[in-house]
Formats: C-alpha cells, sequence, structure tokens
C-alpha cells in the first residue's frame, strides 16, 4: 500500500494537490484552476486521487494558499501555514543552500530572503495585484495569444518595446498605443514581460539583497519570456524547480510530514470525502452596524463552521456545540 | 437641555479624545461620540468623501456624517502645528473644510485653528475659541482646558512607562495594563508603527494588535515612546524632519531598534499616505541596519482578511525561525 503525505494549497487562481513520500519525492501532482470555487475544485482533485490510486494511506494534510483555513475545515489537515513559510520550505527542499526565492502566483507576488537556511526577510506585494499572474493573463487576452503561449512570443523579440508595468490599467492604455503605432506582436510581449520584472524588482523587491542562488517559483514561472526577463534583469542563473508550479503544496506535504511525525496521527478525513455534499450559506447578521458577512459550512446537512463575525456571536456558537457533541 | 457636540471618532480623536471630552465635560457640554468604525461608517464615508484621500480621512467623513443629525456643532479642529517649526499632515489643515465640502446639512462647525508653529502662546488663542461657543467667561475656559490637560497628561505619562494606550485596552486582558509586567510572558516583542488613526480602529486595521496578541505577542505602539526620547533619535536624521507625526514614529522606532529592544517592526500604512511613503522607508532602512526585521501592511477598504492574516503569520514564522527554533520547522533542507 501506497503512503504518502498530502500537500494542499489553494490558491486565488489555482489548487494544487501534491502526495509525496517519505523522502519528499513527489508521486502525484495535480494543478486545478480554482475559479473561484475552491470547495468543489478540492472535492474534484481528492476524488481524483481516490479514483487513481486504489490503495492508499494519507499520512498526513497540510495545507496553505489563502484558502487554507476553509481547506482545512474541508479536509482536515494536520497544519495549517502561510504561503511565505511553505514556499520556504519547499525551495530549501530543492536547493538547500538556495538564498533567494521568487515567487509570483496568480494574485500575490513574493520575494524570500533566505541566509543560512533560514528566512531572513520577505515581502509581498501590497493590496494591488499589479505585476502577477493576473496581469499577464488580462493582458495575453488583451493581444489574443494563448497565455501558454505567451513566453515563446516573447522569446522570438529582438527588440522589446517599453510598456509602462506600474498598474495593469497603465500597462493596458500603454500597450493600446504602442499596437496602433504598429509593434510587432512579440516585440510588446516581450515589452510586457520585462514591465512585469520591472515592476516585481521595484515594488516587492524593493531594497532586497538578491544574491544567488535564486530560485523562481509560481505559476508564472512556467513563462520562458518571464525567466529570461529575470536572468536579464539580475544578471545571475535563474533556477525554476521541476516542480515549480506546486511548490506550495510541496512546502505543506513537507510542513505536515514533520507535523505527524511529533503528533503520531493525523486528522484527515479521508479521501472519501469528495463524495460529501458541502453547502456553504452566506448572511449577513444584523445583530449590530457592523453588519458582518458570516459564512457558514455544512457538510451532508451538518454544520462544520461558521466564520467571517468578528464578535463571535455566530462562531462561537458551533465550538459550544461541537463541546458538547464530544 | 445642554448643547450637544459630536467628536467623530476618527483622526486625532485616538490622540486627543480624553483631553477634549474632559474640556467640554468641564465646561457642561454633553459630548456625543460616534461609534467605533463599522460598515456603514465607512460606506458613507467612502462614498462622501473625495476619491483620492486616504482610508482614515475616508472613515472620518463616515463619522461626520453618522453624527450630523444628533447635535448642535461638530468639533473639528484645524490641526496646522502641534510644534514650533513643524507641520502636520495636509489632511489635518484641511480637514475641516474637506467635510463642509463633501457632507451636506452639517450643523455648525467648531473649526479651531490650532498653529503653534511659531509659538506655543496660539494654544490659548485657540482654547478660548473654541469655548466662546458655549460661554463668556474666559476663565472659566481656561480652567476648564488646564484640569483636562493636567488629566491628558497624566494619561500620556502613563503611557510613556508602557501603559498600553486606552484605545487598545480592549484588546488586552486588565493584567496587561499593569506596568511592571513579566516581560517573560511574550514570546516577541512587536512594535507596530503608524498613525494612531490606523493603528487604534480596529475595524480598519482588521483588529491587527489583537490578532498579534492572541499569538502572544507584546505589541507597542508609537503612543507608548516618550516624546523627548523619540525627539532625541529623530535628530539623527541627516535632515529636520518638519512632520510632528514623523518625528514620533521615524524617532521612536529608531530609539527601540537602535536599543534592540524589540523583536520585529510592523508598519501599519494607509494606502496612498504621503508621510508614510516617506517614514516607512527611514524606518526600514534602520531596521536592516540593525537586522531587526521589518514588514508593512497596507489597508485600503478591503475587508476580506486572508491577505492580512498571511502576512502576520509569516512574519511571526520567520522570527521564530530567525530564533533556530528548530522544534517547528524541518532542520534539513
Amino acid at each position: 500500500m501506497a503512503k504518502y503525505y498530502m500537500g494542499i494549497d489553494v490558491g486565488s487562481v489555482s489548487t494544487n494537490i501534491v502526495l509525496m513520500d517519505d523522502n519528499n519525492n513527489i508521486h502525484y501532482k495535480k494543478y486545478l484552476r480554482t475559479q473561484g470555487k475552491p470547495i468543489e475544485v478540492l472535492k474534484k482533485g481528492i476524488g481524483e486521487i481516490e479514483d487513481k490510486f486504489d490503495k492508499l494511506e494519507v499520512l498526513g494534510v497540510g495545507v496553505t494558499g489563502s484558502g487554507r483555513y476553509l481547506a482545512n475545515i474541508i479536509v482536515g489537515a494536520d497544519i495549517v501555514k502561510n504561503e511565505i513559510t511553505a514556499h520556504a520550505v519547499a525551495g530549501l527542499n530543492v536547493i538547500p543552500d538556495v538564498r533567494t526565492i521568487i515567487e509570483i502566483g496568480g494574485q500575490d507576488s513574493k520575494i524570500i530572503l533566505i541566509r543560512d537556511k533560514i528566512v531572513t526577510d520577505f515581502a509581498m506585494n501590497t493590496v494591488c495585484a499589479a505585476g502577477t499572474g493576473s496581469f499577464l493573463d488580462r493582458q495575453a487576452i488583451r493581444l489574443g495569444v494563448d497565455i501558454s503561449d505567451f513566453g515563446k512570443l516573447a522569446l522570438q523579440s529582438k527588440n522589446s518595446v517599453r510598456i509602462a508595468g506600474r498598474c495593469a490599467v497603465f500597462a493596458e492604455s500603454d500597450m493600446i498605443h504602442k499596437q496602433q503605432l504598429g509593434h510587432k506582436q512579440s516585440d510588446i510581449a516581450k515589452g510586457l514581460c520585462e514591465a512585469l520584472v520591472r515592476n516585481y524588482l521595484n515594488n516587492v523587491g524593493k531594497g532586497k539583497e538578491i544574491l544567488p542562488p535564486v530560485l523562481f517559483q509560481g505559476g508564472v514561472a512556467a513563462n520562458i519570456g518571464i525567466r529570461q526577463a529575470f536572468k536579464e534583469a539580475l544578471g545571475m542563473e535563474v533556477h525554476v524547480p521541476e516542480n515549480y508550479d506546486v511548490m506550495g503544496a510541496i512546502g505543506a506535504a513537507i510542513l505536515a510530514k514533520e507535523e505527524v511525525k511529533k503528533t503520531g496521527r493525523t486528522n484527515f478525513k479521508g479521501t472519501s470525502l469528495h463524495k460529501m455534499d458541502y453547502q456553504v450559506n452566506g448572511f449577513e447578521c444584523n445583530g449590530c452596524s457592523n453588519l458582518c458577512e458570516v459564512i457558514e459550512i455544512k457538510e451532508d446537512g451538518k454544520l462544520l463552521a461558521r466564520y467571517g463575525d468578528k464578535c463571535g456571536k455566530w462562531s462561537n456558537i458551533i465550538n459550544d456545540r461541537d463541546f458538547k457533541l464530544a | 437641555m445642554r448643547v450637544k457636540v459630536g467628536i467623530p471618532r476618527g483622526m486625532f480623536y485616538h490622540d486627543y479624545y480624553l483631553l477634549w471630552k474632559r474640556f467640554f465635560d468641564n465646561l457642561e457640554v454633553e459630548v456625543v461620540m460616534s461609534p467605533k468604525t463599522n460598515r456603514d461608517i465607512l460606506n458613507t464615508g467612502v462614498q462622501a468623501c473625495v476619491d483620492e484621500a486616504c482610508l482614515p480621512v475616508k472613515v472620518f467623513h463616515g463619522h461626520v456624517d453618522y453624527l450630523k443629525d444628533k447635535v448642535d456643532y461638530i468639533f473639528i479642529p484645524k490641526f496646522i502645528s502641534l510644534y514650533r517649526g513643524e507641520y502636520c499632515c495636509p489632511k489635518h489643515l484641511g480637514l475641516p473644510d474637506m467635510v463642509r465640502h463633501s457632507i451636506d446639512g452639517l450643523p455648525q462647525i467648531i473649526d479651531t485653528e490650532v498653529n503653534l508653529r511659531k509659538s506655543n502662546r496660539r494654544l490659548k488663542k485657540a482654547v478660548l475659541e473654541t469655548g466662546r461657543y458655549f460661554t463668556n467667561n474666559p476663565r472659566k475656559i481656561l480652567k476648564a482646558f488646564d484640569e483636562a490637560y493636567d488629566k491628558y497628561k497624566q494619561y500620556v505619562r502613563l503611557m510613556w512607562q508602557g501603559v498600553i494606550p486606552i484605545d487598545l485596552v480592549g484588546f488586552y486582558d486588565s493584567q496587561h495594563l499593569k506596568t511592571n509586567e513579566n516581560k517573560n510572558s511574550y514570546k516577541k516583542r512587536i512594535l507596530l508603527l503608524g498613525h494612531s488613526y490606523n493603528v487604534y480602529d480596529e475595524y480598519i486595521n482588521m483588529n491587527l494588535a489583537n490578532k498579534l496578541k492572541n499569538r502572544n505577542i507584546k505589541v507597542i505602539t508609537t503612543e507608548m515612546i516618550d516624546e523627548e526620547i523619540a525627539r532625541y533619535y529623530a535628530l539623527k536624521l541627516p535632515k529636520r524632519m518638519f512632520w510632528t507625526h514623523g518625528q514620533r514614529i521615524v524617532g521612536g522606532a529608531f530609539s527601540l531598534i537602535e536599543k534592540k529592544a524589540i523583536d520585529g517592526v510592523i508598519y501599519l500604512s494607509a494606502f496612498g499616505c504621503g508621510l508614510d511613503s516617506v517614514l516607512m522607508d527611514l524606518v526600514e532602512r534602520k531596521a536592516k541596519e540593525n537586522q531587526i526585521p521589518y514588514t508593512l501592511l497596507t489597508i485600503d477598504e478591503h475587508t476580506g482578511e486572508a491577505g492580512l492574516n498571511t502576512r502576520i503569520e509569516a512574519f511571526i514564522d520567520m522570527l521564530e525561525w530567525r530564533d533556530g527554533d528548530e522544534t517547528n520547522f524541518p532542520t534539513h533542507g
């Protein structure tokens, strides 16, 4: 029977699941688009795992990503970790002496500085999502190019066009003007890659000492145009790990392994959870002027979790009940 | 029936509420405060205010709107300068005018000008001007102010001794009010920097101080640093800082960073803040020189807490990781 640790990363754009053995080898990985339906996608992913492996023992589960709390409620995780820590752990697993990790996802971009195997500094984009995967997605649509061909297109260019990269909206108007002037599509694509990298280095990477080895992970690392632009801008080799797109999930799996070694048991509910029916209900609490948006999740009619209230009026009820049931 | 004065719970409310309340009490004026910021207040504020303003100014508009039908006067002093040769943020300079421009149906606004740039004597003028709305007896006004100011000073000194500011008290258990607390009961000490109206408004900062406290972290705020000490450290800047709040934030941060009295710095800034754009960079550089971890949290109208939580968690993880706390993390690569 296969014994694996499961890592789940529920991000804004993609939900990733990996299965990892005791020696940190990845045996299965799944990259799914979240499309705003994290629970459905999670169920689908776990259902596929159940179909694929007849006999599978999940030794432990770690969850990360912006949807980690939700994922924890659904699957029963052993550890819930933020993306920075998960990415750092996964990056250290690939290159033990890595000193800089560049991670660009759908809505987030981060830089993690590691010295002597310890995270010493990090930064994330602020409230704005410019310079992330969503920015490239939008501009690829505007150019009429499939996002998966975007990088190749950029590599064909010998003469990039300068495009304003501070803001996706600015970039769009600048790009349209350049298109109207008759610039080649490949030149514009390369210009966009450079704009994204410039924006990243000037905002997220501002004042950070980027030292090699550099790892580039996250969904955007698939784009060879961006890889090339980073290489040129930094003047150093930029390594893209084999599982660049699921590094967060790998980090979560490694952290779960550590956690389970300590606790000796897992909270995982079992792969059959994908057959359960989950209902999510949102309502506005009128108890006070805060008008909190409360969310409740039911599993086959049984209340699993409630959150979103500031005062704890709704989220505490369920804790009490759980306590009584126990 | 007593005359009612409304005090909007925003901007300098968090600094001077005790002073103002006491002053008006002494003049036998009824003080009506707007409630803590909530979604209604935020929404009305955002709708009423000009688009380019920062979040706390928008929220302030919401508080004024809440009060406008409930009181005879609204107290919105025009803070130009609080210290010789220094200025407040331009948004403070224009606050009563902005409000007047954007909100209809206001009662009379008491927009006393506080301008101590050239001399502290202007303060007396401002006090008298404010009091005259309620009494013609200047001695009574000055007495009311002196008593209130004494009380206010006592409170400020308590904060300098390490007492958590009153706006944060709700976040803390009563034991945290004691000054001689056991420092070892905290895992980490974090300096939560930023303007009072961001740091103490638990709605717009999504309960940040409480989130830190729940992780067993001692929160220190700018107001808890002795102003004289902050000013001394602010002198180390190559150029004199001409914003009073810049003096406090940068000087306060420098003092704790240089003394290595904190484990990390979190700078809380409202998106688009002009002062912060300078201050946070100065603090970040100083923190880096002294190898104290620093992070920036930007707030705007967002109410989704996922982004803020991730950043706090990652920051605290990093502080612990740096300790070489190997029980929590894999030791191998």
